[in-house]
């Protein structure tokens, strides 16, 4: 959207003559104030709020300057790119990002690594193994959902997936985990495989075709939060909620809801603020040179109406 | 007027419906042949039930495209629809979820279309800009306001009585579809009945010539682009009942398929050529598609190479056609 790409691009540059109008301008050997980008993939969504959140946190407890910027939709890779050159050129101490797309960002975060600017990815990676990631084992994951959702159709009948962005690696992982996960269970059939790509109006559509299209439809796992909400609208909107179970990533305000109106069942919940967390923090040891792990996983929890009240669910979602 | 000029204005207006049937009968008849190849390809296409949902689905972006037909008719090209639809479906999203009362946030966000509209259009109008520059600039105005007022997140808390509305049947019929419909049909009156449609054609046919003849064409262009404005306002109000949130995202590329519903429908790019009927049809044919495209599980990558296929081709038929 060339519109945006100009309207950010004078924003950038407003940014870029402020931030030079600052420290850079001292002489003084005074400790300058390390300055590290966070880039999600999307500003867009809950789950990115509470990466932001965990990501301030950190920055505040290490002293650094968080600086955050990403584009207005997961699938704008290039402008995604755009805002890495623009940091890379600000000359920024660390990037901790999200990759909107596993191969498409690995050439830019390898110009950022040549420009000995450290690079620590976070819920989705590039395809460079030596790149750090902190992020949700997301095909295990997906298993746990396959799973959970098995279960709840006493682990007979056939269901649905929506994943977001094809090519997006969060994406492929959940896919391929919950295929992977539904092998255990041989009386479920996957029928129908949907992309949300991360638009709930999208999400909704393309769930009321799939019910449409398979009228014996027991259950659906949705893969992310906009998926989840446009698949829950549906389902309540045909008042199905009793015989589709749904099964959905993330912890949105409206899934939550969904959840204690009974049209979800289970919600996968990540851990976004310790993805910005310990993304800050790794951020900061490679700053000093220090070694980082090149894996860790953030985990997740399993949220159903009966633990939703428990201090620990509480505190996950109180972020 | 005397009675001959009477009679020839009559016979003229009759001529031209006449043609502006034909217009559309093209696109109608690839309708039913795409709806009888689904009905036969899958038990579930021609059900109550999907029709329906399609209806619905296609609402947005049908309201768009006959504020799009407008515009094209006109002369005139308006990218920013989409992101004016997001615009003001958050606005009204963040206005009822503060506890202002539905009637006020739904007249708040209409009128910020409106606003949006007139502003463009008296830019391109009166500041004689081309309409492309102006609605793409507006596009990215829009859609960054729409990100600023709502911090880049979804908007929560829209009422259960407004959200209702999407929902709702009358006489078995989705009521976004009968706002679609009520849109349609107006904006059908406005362009064949009244002589602001008249005049909207001979803007698109000629500019010069219609100004030379005293059509205050500044004006008429303004109000074009404030009621595609409007009209982007009522979708992201419908939108948002929908989705039961407000979205800063949505209507993402929505313009491209409102404009696409209008060429299919046999409006032309150059103005002076489009019918309201023919893009509603060209929005059915894309809307039942993509349905198609989801309830036979063909990959959705095939369903946009479907739809630039489809938009090649009726331009092709249409110069084809003008050729002979």
């Amino acid at each position: 959207m060339r519109g945006l790409r100009v309207v950010s691009a004078v924003g950038i540059g407003v940014a870029l003559v402020c931030g030079c109008a600052g420290p850079k301008t001292e002489q003084a050997p005074v400790q300058r104030k390390l300055s590290i980008a966070v880039v999600p993939k999307a500003v867009a969504f809950d789950f990115w709020r509470s990466v932001k959140a965990g990501a301030d946190a950190a920055g505040r407890e290490e002293g650094v300057t968080i600086t955050w910027r990403g584009p207005s939709d997961e699938r704008d890779v290039a402008g995604q790119i755009a805002t890495l050159e623009d940091f890379i050129n600000a000359r920024v101490d660390a990037i901790v990002m999200a990759a909107c797309d596993s191969k498409a960002l690995t050439p830019i975060v390898r110009k950022a690594r040549a420009a000995k600017i450290a690079v620590i990815t976070i819920d989705s990676g590039v395809d460079d193994p030596s790149v750090p990631i902190v992020a949700t084992d997301n095909i295990k994951g997906a298993r746990i959902a396959a799973a959970t959702l098995a279960k709840l159709i006493g682990g007979k009948g056939k269901v649905g997936l929506i994943p977001f962005v094809a090519g997006a690696a969060t994406s492929t992982m959940r896919e391929q985990g919950f295929k992977d996960g539904l092998k255990s269970y041989p009386g479920v059939k996957l029928a129908s495989t949907l992309y949300s790509e991360s638009d709930a109006a999208k999400g909704m559509a393309v769930t009321e075709n799939m019910l449409t299209s398979t009228p014996d439809l027991a259950g659906i796992f949705a893969a992310n939060e906009p998926g989840a909400i446009g698949a829950a609208r549906a389902i309540e909107q045909r008042r199905l909620a009793d015989k589709v179970k749904l099964v959905a990533f993330d912890a949105a305000q409206s899934e939550v809801d969904a959840l204690k109106r009974g049209t979800i069942q289970a919600l996968i919940v990540q851990n976004p603020f310790k993805m910005g967390y310990e993304g800050v923090k790794a951020a900061v040891k490679a700053i000093h040179g220090e070694k980082v792990p090149l894996y860790v996983d953030t985990g997740v929890t399993i949220v159903t109406k009966n633990n939703l009240n428990t201090p620990e669910v509480k505190s996950l979602l109180g972020r | 007027m005397t009675r001959n000029e009477d009679t020839s204005a009559a016979i003229r207006g009759t001529a031209v419906t006449w043609r502006r049937l034909g217009e559309w009968l093209r696109p109608l008849a690839a309708l039913l042949i795409m709806g009888i190849a689904l009905s036969r390809a899958s038990p579930y296409f021609l059900t109550g039930s999907n029709l329906a949902s399609v209806a619905v689905q296609t609402s947005a972006v049908a309201i768009l495209a006959v504020a799009e037909t407008l515009v094209i008719v006109g002369g005139h090209i308006d990218l920013s629809v989409g992101s004016v639809l997001a615009l003001c479906g958050v606005a009204a999203a963040l206005l009822m979820s503060k506890g202002a009362g539905i009637a006020v946030s739904c007249s708040a966000g209409l009128a910020l279309g409106l606003a949006v509209g007139v502003l463009s259009g008296g830019l391109i109008a009166f500041g004689r800009m081309p309409s492309f520059i102006v609605t793409l600039g507006m596009m990215g105005v829009a859609r960054g306001a729409a990100l600023i007022i709502t911090g880049g997140v979804n908007v929560f808390g829209v009422p259960d009585r407004f959200a209702a509305f999407a929902t709702a049947r009358w006489a078995a019929i989705p009521v976004p579809a009968l706002l679609a419909g009520a849109v349609a049909v107006a904006a059908h009156v406005v362009l064949t009945r009244t002589s602001l449609g008249r005049t909207i054609y001979a803007i698109g046919g000629n500019a010069e010539a219609a100004r030379l003849s005293g059509i205050p064409v500044m004006r008429v262009v303004t109000i074009l682009f404030a009621i595609s404005g409007l009209l982007s306002a009522l979708a992201g109000l419908a939108l948002t009942s929908r989705l039961s949130i407000g979205q800063p995202t949505a209507g993402a590329g929505y313009e491209l398929d409102a404009i696409a519903a209008a060429v299919i429908g046999g409006a032309s790019l150059m103005g002076g050529q489009g019918t309201v009927p023919g893009t509603l049809i060209g929005a059915a044919i894309m809307g039942v598609l993509r349905n198609g495209c989801d309830l036979l599980r063909v990959p959705v990558f095939w369903q946009q190479v479907a739809i630039g296929v489809i938009i090649i081709g009726a331009v092709f038929l249409d110069q084809f056609r003008r050729r002979r």
